[in-house]
């Protein structure tokens, strides 16, 4: 019988503590897994929203605003405008490898609700949009081809809102003219699904906005610095900036000061359990004492005894590791709902992004750390005295 | 045990897939004060046909219409919000809406109901067509007062409106008075069967 299936039975002769014992160690395993996958995760999604939006910088006009949404509030007004040259000015800079300019328009419909509503158009360049927005996939149909032609395409839920399919037309408000659903697109979670896309030049015919424009994305060059860019684009008359890598910074700086709290709980998580390893294991030696001796009187060596003991903590801290990581896995699901619900922002996606990396390295940390805790009672066992062993037994 | 682990390997699975769209009010407190004046409460409730009877129900309801459920928008699972409208504890009629698909963009058509399945009011929440204006008129809405489900029976979407019912449709509105008729026949069908024909049973 070899030293580890000694150590097995060993813990096996006091089930319900090696229990919970273990499970000390798997609540630990599991809340470093899940936050070591969340810190991931967090990060992928965030990398992954800002660039499936396409472009890292946005130029827009000075006060003019850059979201639906706060088109809406602003009941379709407050639209300002850049004349279309600064696409050539934007590109000057050595950093840019493209840009796709984008007019937006709101036209108030009367018809929609007890008082009427804005709805929205995007007019964008047929040729550099789309790959800047490679995220986006058709549930019908494709882009449009031409900018100038007279045709749409929806984002889900502004289809699904006016049950608009391809090759369907759809009737502008206010000015009665008729565009034609070239394609409508899959679900996406971004503001993209309310949106109703239409060819730029299209757009600014409709709305007698020749020449002008609301914004302008800017996709800068890898390893390019984005910071010297804006500087440069800030210069620019009449524009503001609205920089993703700033949105992304931001909220990278608020989530790293509240994951130094977190891992801090995790760490005390670790330290409780370790401290429960030393209990159970220095517990299991004292109540062995005189088994520990009769087995160096039989020839064990300290080293046998000691490697006996540690291989016991091993085990313990190997099986609690692995169920914790175990539960990580199953229980991913769950703490994301949880994180979402709690966190004010989060990216779309897996938030805890749990994989062979993160699950080795949680369960070395448990397993390192169970045989730290473990040094002492097995080094207490090695030093045994087999004779007073006995003897103490013996006066019991 | 087992009922844990089926809850976290419940939890664990994929999300669901893209639930369909529903017809809402926009601002429920004021409509239901609007539509139901002297109401002192309601109570909103979602329904299905998938939920409520699934295939069959489809079925029922498809050849009651008298045409079949059709595009990427009308579908079994789509959800049906219905308002039960309150005076003190009282039930004293229903709200209930469907979009319907009309030439140019979606119609979201409400209708208030008396207890008995009777129209009070017509509204038309949502509705893009050159013939809005005259389709969200008063003068529009208020032929459907007083009508019920039986009115409608000879009716079949698509089709010119034949006696009993007496429905003047607006100028130009073309397809899109069609489409409001059908979307008020399916609203009528869908409240007898989640509402009416229940309560008889």
């Amino acid at each position: 019988m070899n030293i580890y299936a000694i150590a097995y039975k060993n813990l096996l002769r006091k089930k319900v503590r090696t229990a919970l014992t273990a499970g000390g160690i798997a609540l630990s395993a599991w809340v470093l897994a899940t936050l070591l996958g969340f810190n991931k995760g967090y990060q992928e999604g965030l990398n992954r929203d800002i660039d499936n939006m396409g472009f890292q910088v946005l130029l827009t006009a000075k006060g003019c605003p850059y979201e639906a949404a706060t088109l809406m509030l602003k009941g379709g007004t407050g639209l300002r405008y850049m004349p279309e040259s600064v696409v050539k000015t934007v590109f000057q800079n050595p950093e840019v490898e493209k840009v796709t300019p984008m007019l937006m328009h709101g036209v108030f419909d009367p018809n929609k609700g007890e008082n009427g509503a804005v709805a929205a158009y995007l007019g964008v360049d047929a040729v550099s949009f789309p790959p800047m927005k490679p995220y986006l996939e058709f549930k019908q149909g494709a882009w449009f081809k031409d900018n100038k032609a007279l045709e749409a395409v929806l984002g889900y839920e502004a289809a699904e809102l006016e049950t608009r399919e391809v090759g369907d037309k759809l009737l502008i408000p206010g000015i009665d003219r008729e565009v034609t659903v070239v394609g409508v697109l899959k679900r996406s979670g971004t503001q993209d699904d309310g949106t109703i896309f239409l060819p730029i030049t299209a757009v600014q015919k409709l709305f007698n906005r020749e020449g002008l424009l609301t914004g302008l994305g800017i996709k800068v060059k890898k390893e390019a610095d984005i910071t010297a860019l804006e500087n440069r684009l800030y210069d620019l008359p009449d524009v503001q900036v609205v920089s993703m890598a700033q949105v992304k910074t931001t909220i990278m700086n608020l989530v790293n000061s509240a994951r130094v709290i977190v891992m801090g709980i995790a760490g005390i998580a670790l330290i409780i359990a370790m401290a429960g390893v030393i209990n159970t294991i220095l517990m299991s030696v004292m109540e062995r004492y005189a088994e520990i001796g009769i087995l160096k009187s039989m020839g064990a060596m300290p080293l046998d005894v000691f490697k006996m003991i540690w291989a016991e903590t091993a085990i313990l801290c190997g099986l609690g590791g692995a169920a914790g990581i175990g539960l990580a896995f199953v229980t991913a699901r769950l703490s994301e709902a949880a994180v979402r619900y709690f966190l004010p922002y989060a990216p779309n996606g897996a938030l805890v992004a749990l994989d062979g990396d993160i699950s080795g390295f949680a369960f070395g940390l448990i397993l390192a750390g169970g045989l730290l805790s473990g040094l002492y009672p097995a080094w207490r066992a090695a030093r045994v005295r087999p004779l007073e062993a006995i003897r103490i037994e013996g006066e019991q | 045990m087992k009922k844990l682990i089926f809850f976290l390997l419940l939890a664990a699975l994929p999300g669901a897939a893209s639930a369909a769209v529903g017809c809402d009010l926009n601002d429920p407190d004021r409509d239901v004060a609007r539509l139901f004046p002297g109401s002192t409460g309601y109570k909103t409730r979602y329904l299905s046909i998938k939920g409520s009877g699934g295939q069959l129900l489809l079925e029922r309801v498809e050849k009651r219409l008298g045409d079949k459920f059709k595009g990427l928008y009308e579908t079994m699972d789509v959800p049906y919000t219905l308002y039960d409208i309150y005076k003190g504890k009282e039930v004293i009629g229903y709200i209930h809406g469907v979009n319907q698909k009309g030439e140019y963009g979606g119609i979201q058509v409400f209708l208030a109901l008396e207890r008995g399945g009777t129209i009070k009011a017509f509204y038309i929440q949502k509705l893009t067509s050159r013939a809005a204006k005259d389709l969200r008129s008063k003068k529009f809405g208020t032929q459907f007062e007083r009508l019920t489900l039986k009115d409608f029976e000879r009716y079949s979407p698509g089709k010119p409106v034949s006696a009993p019912l007496k429905l003047e449709a607006p100028a130009k509105a073309g397809k899109d008075f069609q489409a409001v008729l059908r979307a008020v026949k399916k609203n009528l069908i869908l409240m007898d069967e989640f509402v009416f024909s229940k309560k008889e049973k």
